[in-house]
């Protein structure tokens, strides 16, 4: 199924089907508005779109990780992992200093065990402008 | 709003990330589940590949041994005119494989959207063909 739902996210299809999908009509006013005033998308369409390619983009890309690390447990990162490569797709300073992020990541983690890689770069940057 | 940041793929990282027993194989999946994490906060961000590095990495999209990296959510981008033309320039100017060339051509076009990351084996080569583009390059 998560094959099946990514294929369709792939897919170069731009042709659209008109929906009968009933969704809250105070959600549907704040969309319009947030299309108009604040430039928020081309139109409520494209807004409402986006916002769940989003979603399901989420949802089966981290269903897709989890079927893998169930397959292959070794292949699972850890906090410290995740912190590192969060630094070095940002290009962040302390990219180059993965001995910092492991230590903030075993800090964090200790008091926050759901914390993700951004918490760990965020404490790690703040400990590090303490410091000096 | 905040600018999607877009992340290029080169040939090795999408081997890595479809090989389970690639040595970088943790790494890449790493990198993989930071852009999953973000996905799931509404973090914009697109993780794309250049038509021609996928040709290199021999990603077939219909192949099963193409499972994983089918379900990463990463888009594929033509290598189509005004591309080719970018990319035959780098070629003829440093000498770089079609791949690599359609990632610098890939770089300039989508520089406008927002930051760029390229994650590659060969930060020479990519540091080459995105001149003059800044990028953050991942060295895998």
């Amino acid at each position: 199924m998560i094959t099946r739902i990514g294929r369709l996210l792939d897919a170069q299809d731009e042709r659209t089907v008109g929906t009968s999908m009933r969704i809250p009509e105070a959600l549907r006013d704040a969309a319009a508005l947030a299309v108009e005033h604040l430039h928020a998308a081309a139109s409520t369409t494209a807004l409402t779109a986006d916002a769940l390619r989003g979603r399901l983009e989420a949802i089966v890309l981290q269903a897709a990780l989890d079927d893998h690390y169930h397959q292959n447990q070794k292949a699972q990162p850890t906090l410290a992992d995740l912190a590192v490569a969060a630094a070095e797709l940002d290009g962040h300073p302390l990219a180059t200093r993965p001995d910092v992020l492991r230590r903030a990541a075993a800090a964090v983690v200790r008091s926050h065990p759901d914390a993700n890689a951004d918490d760990v770069l965020l404490w790690a940057e703040a400990q590090a402008a303490v410091a000096g | 709003m905040t600018p999607p940041r877009v992340v290029i793929l080169d040939n090795e990282a999408v081997q890595a990330l479809s090989l389970a027993n690639h040595p970088k194989h943790g790494r890449v999946i790493a990198l993989a589940q930071v852009v999953a994490q973000r996905k799931g906060r509404a973090i914009p961000l697109d993780v794309v590949v250049p038509a021609a590095v996928r040709v290199e990495a021999g990603w077939d999209r219909r192949a099963p041994a193409a499972a994983l990296v089918n379900c990463l959510c990463v888009r594929d981008v033509p290598l189509a005119l005004a591309s080719a033309d970018v990319a035959a320039d780098l070629v003829a100017r440093l000498h770089v494989s079609v791949a690599d060339a359609h990632v610098g051509a890939t770089v300039r076009a989508v520089a406008d959207r927002g930051p760029v990351t390229v994650i590659t084996s060969d930060p020479d080569d990519m540091a080459a063909v995105a001149d003059p583009v800044p990028v953050t390059i991942v060295t895998i």
